[in-house]
């Protein structure tokens, strides 16, 4: 078990800068998961912590060990793959013993310690097997038995779950949560999926384009996001935005551009156009407060109904408990007053506080003009 | 009647597939191939209308008083076993190497491969011509070298001529290895690759438990097809040494050709071209079953 410490970290291929200066500091035992759209860096990154990408720039430390120029059998890691890279012609057994062969481990002792991690995962069973003969989650079962094996310092998952089914995947998220309070390693775990990222991380790091946007614990991002980024990326159905400009008068409201007022519970601290932003579960259909809105489609889900209508010129969605009577192209008055919604600069797509004091907008004006 | 509903079935649309190649295959290999099995019990020069039953007679003569055809036998038999070593582990090298991010790979591929696409007759020429003992490149870079007790008549004697052969073979066919094995190498999965390094395996490590592993079918094909192609070695032969000097590079498929079209006994040349059939199909047929179970296997 050991940290891991990422400083001012670059990766670029030729001219190419995909990573561009990532630090953050992971603590011994932590469940860190790097989350983002394709293409932002994340497997990039945990694949430099592996030693399969060379770094470009900065420092990568495992425990107190500098690990930049470290081949990946030395930095005392463990990683899962995607396609699982169990070797086909190798019986369960042999692929869960293939490190410590490597390592010179004696064949008793090797034995022991597969029959130890088998017995873990259930697999005991099946190690005379080969992988073609397992299923899906087997594999990805035997896939962290090869890691456990090690006992290594650091674990690192690169989208483990994302060719399961949809079952499987919540079966083993909940798995591996057990596993890591079981074996309390530290992990670092990749994934473009934010429940993923929201039900097992302790720590989550959403990356865009090669940049940290935000890090924090999954409740901490989900309750305030930084920007309209982790906003829109974590949290389903996805946050909506309105786009308006705040109404001068005694109560707080938005005008959108075709004239619709919305109320607001709360006045942000800024003036002119804001972007409003209300996730589905915290929109309610209120007569009273409520802006007009033309249902475009009603998706029930059995326990609640998605219902997407259209407010001014934006699509919003809004999950209501139980099932709805109106159908599309009824007009039901939907409210956004909620004391939890949050508040976006058009422009930089930063976040605006609500009760904003006097620091958080010097602070604020100062990103703005960074 | 046909029903024409028949015809609408997948297994009537199989035949019809199959029925052009198959008609093709009948009379150009199968034909041929009971022809010669009866060509084999006759005694015929090739010209006159007689052609008379002789029982075993020619397969007697070959076996027992044609000193020639036994030292066939032993230079087909070597020449398998060098081709089933030298062109593919020199093909898998080539490919390891060319499977590499390397300046100039596409060129290198191509040059590799060129050798190839030559007429074997005009490769047994150009060799021919390097190996010439006096104005021959080998000896002339040999005398450049100061290498002069180097120097062979590389065809002319009979200890080294097959050999001579042999390597003349290898340039021409090691391309053809390398790249059924270049291919192979394209279904190595990368993750694995990196799940061993992870795991502590080296390069060699990686090679025996990843690459060859993967290569195995290739591999397969390559042996399969290098065993088939050596056991029928003729026209380089006969384009260098027509199987001399005294017999030292005959072969049973350059035996049997001399035999029927050079002598004109078409009984014996057919006798020995069926004892090479059995001696393919012996090495050939038991090994294809093996491999396909072994495949069948999950």
């Amino acid at each position: 078990m050991a940290t891991v410490e990422i400083a001012d970290v670059r990766k670029s291929y030729g001219s190419v800068d995909v990573i561009h200066g990532i630090s953050m500091a992971i603590e011994d035992g932590e469940f860190v998961i790097l989350v983002g759209p394709s293409g932002c860096g994340k497997s990039t990154l945990l694949r430099m912590i592996a030693g399969l990408e060379e770094i470009s720039g900065g420092r990568i430390s495992i425990g107190d060990r500098v690990v930049n120029n470290l081949p990946p059998k030395d930095r005392d890691i463990a990683m899962v793959f995607q396609n699982y890279a169990l070797y086909p012609q190798m019986t369960v057994a042999q692929n869960l013993g293939f490190s410590l062969e490597m390592a010179g481990l004696k064949k008793p002792q090797i034995r022991t310690k597969v029959e130890e991690t088998a017995e873990i995962l259930g697999l005991t069973p099946l190690l005379s097997r080969k992988p073609a003969q397992l299923s899906g989650g087997q594999r990805q079962r035997v896939a962290m038995g090869r890691a456990i094996v090690r006992d290594p310092a650091v674990f690192l998952f690169d989208e483990p779950l994302s060719n399961l089914d949809a079952n499987l995947r919540v079966q083993m998220r909940a798995e591996i949560k057990a596993l890591h309070r079981r074996l309390g390693s530290t992990i670092v775990y990749v994934t473009h999926d934010q429940i993923e990222a929201m039900t097992m991380a302790d720590r989550i790091v959403v990356l865009r384009a090669g940049i940290i946007e935000q890090m924090g614990t999954p409740l901490e991002l989900y309750d305030r996001p930084e920007n309209m980024f982790v906003a829109r990326f974590l949290g389903s159905p996805s946050m909506n935005f309105l786009k308006g400009t705040l109404a001068e008068g005694e109560e707080p409201a938005l005008v959108l551009p075709g004239g619709d007022r919305i109320v607001l519970a709360s006045r942000p601290e800024a003036r002119g156009e804001i972007v409003l932003g209300v996730r589905p579960q915290e929109v309610t259909i209120d007569p009273v407060r409520g802006t007009p809105a033309r249902i475009v489609v009603t998706e029930p889900t059995g326990a609640d109904t998605h219902i997407v209508a259209r407010v001014g010129d934006t699509d919003v969605t809004c999950v209501v408990q139980g099932r709805v009577e109106e159908g599309p192209d009824d007009i039901i008055p939907l409210s956004f007053a909620v004391p939890s919604a949050h508040y976006f600069d058009p422009e930089t797509e930063q976040r605006i506080d609500a009760a904003g004091s006097v620091l958080e907008l010097a602070a604020r004006s100062q990103r703005a003009v960074q | 009647m046909l029903n024409p509903r028949l015809l609408q079935t997948p297994r009537a649309h199989a035949l019809i597939l199959l029925a052009p190649a198959l008609i093709v295959y009948t009379v150009f290999a199968i034909w041929p191939m009971i022809n010669v099995i009866v060509l084999s019990v006759q005694r015929w020069d090739g010209l006159s209308d007689a052609r008379t039953f002789v029982g075993l007679a020619n397969y007697e003569h070959i076996f027992l008083r044609d000193p020639v055809y036994w030292v066939a036998f032993r230079n087909t038999i070597l020449w398998t076993v060098l081709s089933v070593i030298f062109p593919p582990v020199i093909g898998l090298l080539l490919a390891l190497g060319l499977n590499e991010r390397l300046f100039g790979r596409g060129a290198l591929r191509v040059v590799y491969y060129l050798p190839v696409i030559i007429a074997p007759i005009a490769v047994a020429t150009m060799w021919r011509w390097m190996y010439d003992p006096f104005f021959g490149l080998f000896n002339q870079l040999l005398t450049n070298a100061g290498l002069e007790w180097l120097i062979r008549d590389w065809l002319g004697d009979r200890t080294i001529a097959l050999y001579s052969v042999f390597v003349a073979y290898t340039w021409q066919s090691v391309g053809f290895s390398m790249v059924l094995f270049l291919a192979g190498l394209q279904s190595v999965d990368r993750s694995l690759v990196e799940a061993a390094h992870i795991d502590g395996a080296n390069r060699w490590r990686v090679f025996r438990h990843v690459t060859l592993p993967a290569l195995k079918p290739v591999l397969t094909i390559v042996l399969v097809l290098s065993i088939i192609n050596s056991l029928k070695a003729f026209d380089i032969i006969y384009g260098m040494t027509q199987g001399g000097p005294a017999q030292s590079t005959q072969m049973l498929a350059l035996w049997a050709f001399t035999q029927a079209m050079q002598i004109f006994d078409f009984g014996r040349g057919g006798a020995i071209s069926v004892t090479l059939l059995v001696i393919t199909l012996l090495i050939v047929v038991p090994y294809l079953r093996w491999t396909q179970r072994e495949e069948g296997r999950p």
